[in-house]
C-alpha cells in the first residue's frame, strides 16, 4: 500500500518558514500574514494600514493572487514596495514563494512587510511561511457563522478583524456570537471592529500593528 | 479540508468519539466551549441526550490527556 506522503510536504514548508524568518528576524522585521476570503476587504484594510502608517514605519507589501496584479496596482497607488506573487491557480502562499521573492525587497530599510495571502479561509491558515503573526480578515456579510465553520484560521490568528461594521445593522450578522465563538476558539486573541469606508477601528488595528512591531524590535535589539 | 482541494495540507486532522455520562442541558456546553478553547481542537459536536462527543482534533497541537481531562474537571466520565 502507497502511504500519502503530505507530512514530508509540510514538513519541508515548515522547514523553508522558519528560514524566511531568520530572514526577517536578522532584519528586524515583523511579518503579518493578512488572511481572509475574498471579498472580506483585505486590500482596503491594507490601503487604510499604509496611509495610517508609512510615515512611521517603513512597510513593503506581497500580494497573493492567483491571477491578475489588481491589488498590487492598488497597493503600488499607496506609494511602497509591493511584490505580487500570482499562483496560478494555487489556492494559497507557500513559504517557498516568499523566498524567492523577499531577495527582490531591501530587507535593511523595512519594518515591517504585510503578506496578503489568496483569498481563502481554508487553506492559508495550515501554511507558515515565515511570518510573526497571522491575522483573519471576517467581513460581516460572511455571517457569523463563519469562525465554527472554518476554525482553524482563527486558533491560529494573533487578531480577527470584523470588517464592514458600518452596514452591519442591514445584516443579520450577530456580533457578540461572532465574539463569542472567536473567543471560545482562541481565547488570546486580540478582536478588531473595522470599517474601511468610515474609518472605523483602524486606529486599534493600526496601534496593534505598530505595538507588534515595536515589541519584536525591542526583543531583536536586546538579544 | 487542503488535502480536499489538493494543495497537501493538513486536512481535518484526528477525528475521536467519546461517549460521556453525566451530560445535562448547561455542563454540554461548557464541555464544548472548553473543549473548543484547546489549541488543537477544531470542532466539537455533542449528543447531549446519550453522550456520544465527536471531537476534531490536531494531535501535535493538543494531548488526547488534555481532552480527557476536560472531562473530568467537569466529574464527567468519558470512554471511547
Amino acid at each position: 500500500m502507497e502511504v500519502p506522503v503530505m507530512e514530508n510536504i509540510l514538513g519541508s514548508n515548515d522547514k523553508q518558514a522558519l528560514q524566511n524568518k531568520e530572514i526577517f528576524d536578522r532584519n528586524g522585521i515583523f511579518v503579518l500574514n493578512l488572511i481572509g476570503s475574498p471579498g472580506s476587504g483585505k486590500t482596503s484594510l491594507l490601503e487604510k494600514t499604509i496611509v495610517s502608517l508609512k510615515n512611521s514605519l517603513k512597510m513593503a507589501v506581497i500580494e497573493g493572487d492567483l491571477f491578475t496584479n489588481k491589488d498590487a496596482d492598488r497597493i503600488a497607488g499607496c506609494n511602497v514596495p509591493v511584490i505580487q506573487i500570482n499562483t496560478s491557480g494555487g489556492c494559497h502562499l507557500d513559504a517557498m514563494m516568499i523566498k524567492n521573492v523577499i531577495g527582490k525587497l531591501n530587507l535593511a530599510q523595512l519594518d515591517l512587510i504585510i503578506i496578503e495571502n489568496v483569498g481563502n479561509l481554508v487553506c492559508p491558515a495550515e501554511f507558515n511561511i515565515g511570518e510573526d503573526n497571522k491575522a483573519v480578515v471576517l467581513s460581516i456579510t460572511e455571517g457569523d457563522d463563519k469562525p465554527l465553520k472554518y476554525p482553524l484560521i482563527f486558533k491560529e490568528a494573533a487578531t480577527a478583524v470584523l470588517n464592514k461594521i458600518d452596514i452591519l445593522s442591514f445584516t443579520n450578522f450577530d456580533m457578540k456570537a461572532a465574539r463569542h465563538d472567536i473567543t471560545c476558539l482562541n481565547p488570546a486573541v486580540n478582536i478588531i471592529e473595522t470599517s474601511c469606508r468610515t474609518d472605523i477601528g483602524i486606529d486599534k488595528w493600526t496601534e496593534w500593528l505598530k505595538n507588534a512591531v515595536q515589541i519584536k524590535q525591542k526583543r531583536i535589539n536586546e538579544r | 479540508m487542503c488535502a480536499t482541494c489538493g494543495c497537501s495540507g493538513h486536512g481535518s486532522g484526528t477525528q475521536i468519539q467519546f461517549f460521556v455520562t453525566g451530560y445535562d442541558g448547561d455542563n454540554a456546553k461548557i464541555i464544548e466551549e472548553k473543549l473548543l478553547g484547546l489549541a488543537g481542537v477544531l470542532h466539537v459536536h455533542i449528543h447531549a441526550h446519550d453522550g456520544e462527543t465527536t471531537i476534531n482534533y490536531d494531535p501535535a497541537k493538543t494531548r488526547l490527556s488534555e481532552i480527557t481531562a476536560v472531562f473530568e474537571q467537569k466529574g464527567l466520565q468519558a470512554a471511547i
